[in-house]
């Protein structure tokens, strides 16, 4: 393994260390369940639209189809890439050859034994109708040297290559090779994770089993984020949708579910009162919010630091999280290698009488600032309340259109569209790092919707040093500038970082709170 | 049906105010529309004369005193935001209940336009019974639902999509008593005069299609209010800037354990609201024709 | 008789090439489609572009609107973006779900709506009429997604007598089918069972002054018998009647129930459709909703037509 190469990739050091210790499976220390039986059950908050992982970015189908599915190379629990189905890969001096060792002994659900042919079929088949296929834009081939091995062949080095590759927004997971030739969501449910498809039925819940052949990776003792040494200790698990959060609290609280996801922020201090409910929260997202630069006023720079000037976002991450959150307007964890405090001066500023003298700079003749939200989700619609008051009191004409979800989105993906600002949350963005962090803002993803989607050259320039720079070090100051001129320039206004609680039964023990429900190492304890 | 009409037909004009107050007198003397009236009258004068009562805004902020139950300051408690429920109420009630006259309105102008249309002419009678045929066909909450995505929320999509909803099911009405009384020698003496058809529509079958018009659009007021409330539940109804009572139910439900005030007050201003209209219309059937069906859904 | 039943169908020909064409036009009103859904609001333009491609989103309207009849007159309503089965499949999937509950309900909102119809004709005008009317009438005055989740606060989280959602089919085990479908076929009877208490009463009223009733009365039958032998079965026509009416409110009904009560019936299906724009499965699902409801209209016609031969005069106008 070539060292130097593999470390540009990691912060942790501690992962580091778990990459090379790869192949030299230790017995000791490793999981093990202290119950095993039962059949879990999972609440979460929206519906599973499909279980076909390869071909959607949504949250709620990664909730389920990640405990069946695996991918090469996956994110830990503090994101970092670590081998999964690959126990370990080496790359070229060159850096265009990156050899990935395979998991040994690995079946398939259906009883097929997985080879680096399956591998290859389920790489064609993300490349040809994958949901981020851009990510293998840098691959020029793939070849199979053996059964056991998988080599991807790039066209031009790319420092950021395993980022990339080891994405979870739609990640690449392994199914055999019969059902890779199938199309969009026609594939049978057939992975190599711990837990495998029993039924799927759309509105109600799906049901997975354990898988008795599975062959956990040796890499760590026991499992992180998506990747790690798994072990289903529940003989089942039901994921059952309950959206209405009302329904879903009820359920948690009478006993019918174990864990159920997404608990109102008011709902805590009961819940966590009740006997046999307990509580975890973690960090979710961070919710901001972009301008359109194709449209007056937000056309105009000043205009913009206007509104950046005139926000009080710890406001605004309050009333969008009901007082769960956490003050931060970097574009990354303070834990993660890319962060950097650069331009945060222009974070949270809450003087009013600085966007009025803006204001007056612009020449801003009281056109209407439209704000974009969707009632829907509360991060959007109360985030939209409060910071059109605080617009209205810096001297800003604000009109709030409020659209259902799907209309809100397809109009904010307009760049002639009647928005001036839009308002989301960035959940994988900011969680997966560097450059996909930043990619909203530069050429061909501008969120911001600049005319002819021609972003700020400068911003640019900066990107691709944020992509392709050769070392750690001169990325993350890359980074450092381009959330600078960001937040500078009024790309993007950030709120906040919101919190998201999920509520479990005290009987379900080794639950740890992730992005995404993982299910694997927890049991039921009787 | 027709035995009823016929009399009122040939009833003689009293004097109108003597008129007026015995028909009051005999609509007051039944329950339903003596309580109805009560119900849905207290609901209009709270809606006109609330603003008076509270000089604080729906929509003002006050992150500070989120979700206080109900005190002085605050009559009706404090939402998610720290706005005044008493005040979202109240100006609630006006966009309801404006939504609400607004789909009266265009059906007792459609409805009873397309309804006499239908009912006088035969010709045209096909076509538009075929287009309301097809149009009652859907479940009404899925057609009210699908208009409202396709024009995108608002509260002038609510009013339309529930206008499509419920016109037909006017027009219907309208038509099945129009052609009973095109049918009535009065009308057969009209034209055989020589009167135009549009004076025949406005001076004798209209006026003598009247009850079964009032009933059915009071019933309309009554399903708008409630399906109203059932858009925004969907996302789709009014923008929640001024809040409809759908949406400060639709806003309070993740809150229903903790902030019961936040759904309670307003679910029980619209089941107000609907049970004093449907008593209304129950009422005035009952005074106005018995045995009168009403088209409904 | 076959020639009414004939031309009854016959009639339905034009209304569901309407009901088509609304369907149709009304989906390529909306705005946004299922690739923003899918992607969410963190997909790139060009992640969108390529769900687009995936779904055969891109084609231009022209086209869009000849394939859809295309499709439509080989009995073919297409595939559910978000499913990925055909519209059918998933409507036939849905049916005795939503099918089951809605007959449960009914039978409820029948009992229900009888009931308090006869107590109010009997006592017509009495105290009695008004609490039962009241009564009644409260039940289609409430907002049906509150009244829903009050029933989960009371029933499940206070008595625990039923779970708070979920389904289990009747097959796998009848008691748990009980257990899951007891609550939203309350929440729903309530929707309608004022209805047909409205209906009840104003018909046994019309019972009640006929002349063979006096007859009976006069007879010095009592008066259980009168109510019971002789009302009572002309009361029943009427309900026929409104039978279809009765089940489009259920339809309407169960699309915000079934959400609640996380059941996966035709409400949550044409709800969700909706919501996640997935064009086919609303248009099918639109269709094939309407033309049942309409078949299911022309059944009762026709059998209403056969039992009371009266209608044939009525029936022409």
């Amino acid at each position: 393994m070539k060292q130097p190469n593999a470390r540009l990739i990691l912060r942790s050091s501690i992962a580091a260390g778990l990459i090379f210790a790869a192949g030299s499976a230790s017995a000791e220390g490793q999981f093990e369940c202290p119950v095993v039986g039962g059949e879990l059950i999972v609440a979460v908050e929206s519906g599973i639209p499909t279980l076909d992982q390869q071909t959607t970015s949504a949250g709620a189908t990664r909730n389920v189809a990640m405990n069946i599915f695996e991918a090469l190379i996956t994110r830990d629990a503090d994101m970092n890439p670590v081998p999964d189905l690959a126990t370990s890969f080496d790359v070229s001096d060159d850096g265009l050859r990156y050899t990935f060792h395979l998991r040994e002994g690995v079946t398939f659900h259906n009883g097929k034994p997985m080879t680096s042919a399956d591998v290859a079929a389920s790489f064609d088949r993300y490349r040809e109708i994958g949901g981020n296929r851009s990510n293998l834009d840098a691959v020029e081939k793939w070849e199979m040297p053996d059964d056991n091995t998988f080599v991807l062949v790039l066209k031009h080095p790319q420092a950021t290559f395993i980022e990339n590759l080891s994405t979870y927004t739609v990640p690449i997971v392994i199914m055999p090779s019969e059902e890779a030739a199938k199309g969009v969501g026609e594939i049978d449910i057939i992975g190599t994770g711990p837990f495998k498809y029993v039924e799927f039925v759309p509105d109600s819940h799906v049901l997975l089993e354990r898988f008795d052949d599975y062959v956990p990776t040796a890499v760590m003792e026991t499992n992180s984020g998506f990747g790690g040494y798994k072990q289903a200790c529940v003989d089942s698990v039901r994921f059952r949708m309950i959206t209405e959060t009302g329904a879903r609290m009820a359920a948690l609280e009478t006993g019918e579910v174990h864990i159920a996801t997404a608990v109102p922020a008011i709902s805590k201090k009961r819940l966590a009162a009740l006997d046999g409910v307990e509580l975890a929260s973690r960090l979710q997202g961070l919710s901001m919010g972009y301008p359109n630069f194709s449209n007056a006023p937000t056309d105009n720079l000043k205009v913009r630091q206007a509104m950046a000037a005139a926000i009080n976002a710890e406001e605004i991450a309050d009333a969008a999280s009901d007082g769960e959150f956490q003050l931060q307007g970097a574009f990354q964890y303070p834990s993660q290698a890319y962060y950097s405090e650069a331009g945060l001066d222009m974070y949270n500023q809450n003087n009013p009488e600085k966007a009025r003298a803006l204001l007056k700079e612009a020449g801003y003749n009281n056109e209407p600032v439209i704000l974009l939200a969707t009632q829907q989700f509360q991060w959007s619609y109360n985030a939209a309340l409060v910071m059109s008051e605080q617009l209205k009191a810096a001297g800003f004409n604000v009109e709030l259109s409020v659209l259902d979800w799907p209309t809100a989105l397809a109009t904010s993906r307009d760049a002639d569209g009647a928005w001036n600002f839009f308002f989301t949350v960035w959940t994988s963005t900011v969680q997966q790092g560097g450059p996909i962090a930043l990619r909203g803002f530069a050429d061909p993803n501008n969120v911001f919707t600049p005319p002819n989607n021609k972003g700020p050259a400068e911003m640019n320039e900066i990107f691709d040093r944020v992509e392709n720079s050769a070392t750690l070090e001169e990325r993350v100051a890359a980074f450092g500038e381009g959330q600078k001129y960001a937040l500078e320039n009024v790309l993007g206004i950030p709120f906040g970082v919101l919190k998201s609680t999920e509520g479990l039964r005290s009987e379900v023990k080794g639950f740890k709170s992730f992005t995404n429900v993982q299910v694997s190492n927890i049991w039921i304890e009787q | 049906m027709q035995s009823h009409i016929e009399i009122d037909a040939v009833e003689d004009e009293p004097t109108g105010l003597a008129r007026f107050y015995a028909t009051a007198r005999r609509f007051m003397r039944n329950r339903s529309f003596a309580i109805g009236a009560v119900l849905f009258g207290s609901v209009v004068l709270v809606t006109f004369l609330g603003p008076l009562l509270t000089d604080v805004s729906p929509n003002a902020l006050s992150m500070r005193n989120r979700f206080q139950p109900p005190s002085f300051d605050n009559l009706l408690g404090t939402d998610n935001l720290g706005r005044d429920m008493f005040a979202r109420v109240i100006y609630g009630a006006q966009l309801s209940l404006m939504i609400g006259t607004s789909v009266v309105i265009l059906n007792a102008i459609f409805g009873v336009m397309l309804g006499a249309l239908a009912g006088f002419y035969a010709r045209l009678d096909n076509i538009l019974m075929r287009i309301a045929d097809a149009l009652m066909a859907f479940p009404a909450v899925l057609l009210a639902i699908g208009i409202a995505a396709a024009l995108g929320p608002s509260s002038m999509t609510a009013i339309i999509a529930l206008s499509v909803v419920y016109v037909p099911r006017t027009a219907r009405v309208v038509r099945s008593s129009v052609l009973v009384v095109k049918e009535l020698d009065f009308v057969m003496a009209a034209r055989a005069s020589g009167a135009t058809d549009f004076r025949i529509i406005m001076k004798h079958v209209l006026p003598n299609s009247m009850a079964p018009m009032i009933v059915q659009l009071s019933f309309v007021f009554a399903y708008s209010v409630l399906s109203e409330a059932v858009l925004s539940f969907m996302g789709l109804g009014a923008p929640p800037t001024v809040p409809s009572w759908g949406i400060l139910i639709s806003e309070g439900r993740a809150y229903m354990r903790e902030a019961a005030w936040l759904t309670v007050v307003p679910g029980v201003a619209i089941a107000i609201t609907a049970l004093g209209l449907n008593l209304l219309g129950d009422g005035l059937r009952d005074v106005l024709d018995p045995r009168m069906k009403v088209e409904e859904g | 008789m076959i020639g009414y039943t004939v031309s009854r169908l016959l009639q339905a020909i034009p209304i569901l090439f309407l009901v088509s064409l609304f369907a149709f036009g009304m989906i390529y009103l909306i705005p946004g489609d299922a690739a923003t859904v899918i992607g969410g609001p963190e997909a790139s333009a060009a992640d969108l572009e390529e769900i687009r491609q995936n779904m055969g989103l891109n084609e231009p309207f022209y086209l869009q609107i000849t394939s859809f009849y295309t499709n439509l007159f080989q009995g073919d309503l297409g595939k559910s973006l978000m499913l990925g089965t055909p519209v059918l499949d998933a409507i036939i999937d849905r049916t005795p779900i939503t099918l089951g509950i809605s007959i449960y309900s009914l039978s409820i909102t029948i009992i229900f709506g009888l009931v308090t119809g006869i107590i109010a004709a009997l006592n017509h005008n009495k105290l009695l009429d008004q609490i039962a009317t009241l009564f009644a009438l409260i039940g289609i005055s409430l907002p049906n997604f509150w009244l829903a989740l009050i029933l989960i606060v009371l029933f499940s989280v206070h008595l625990g007598w039923f779970p708070t959602g979920g389904y289990v089919a009747f097959s796998e085990s009848p008691i748990g089918w009980l257990k899951t479908t007891t609550m939203p076929a309350v929440a729903l009877a309530l929707l309608q069972a004022g209805l047909l208490t409205r209906i009840t009463r104003s018909t046994m009223l019309e019972v009640l002054s006929q002349d063979y009733i006096r007859t009976a009365r006069a007879k010095g039958l009592s008066e259980w018998v009168v109510v019971g032998q002789h009302a009572l079965a002309n009361v029943m026509m009427p309900v026929v009647t409104v039978l279809g009416l009765i089940l489009s409110v259920l339809l309407s009904g169960s699309i915000v129930i079934e959400v609640i009560y996380n059941i996966p019936g035709l409400g949550s299906l044409m709800g969700n459709a909706i919501l996640s724009r997935d064009f086919p499965l609303v248009q099918g699902g639109l269709i094939s909703i309407a033309a049942s409801l309409l078949f299911l209209n022309i059944v009762v016609d026709v059998l209403y037509f056969w039992l009371d031969p009266r209608i044939r005069i009525k029936s022409r106008d």
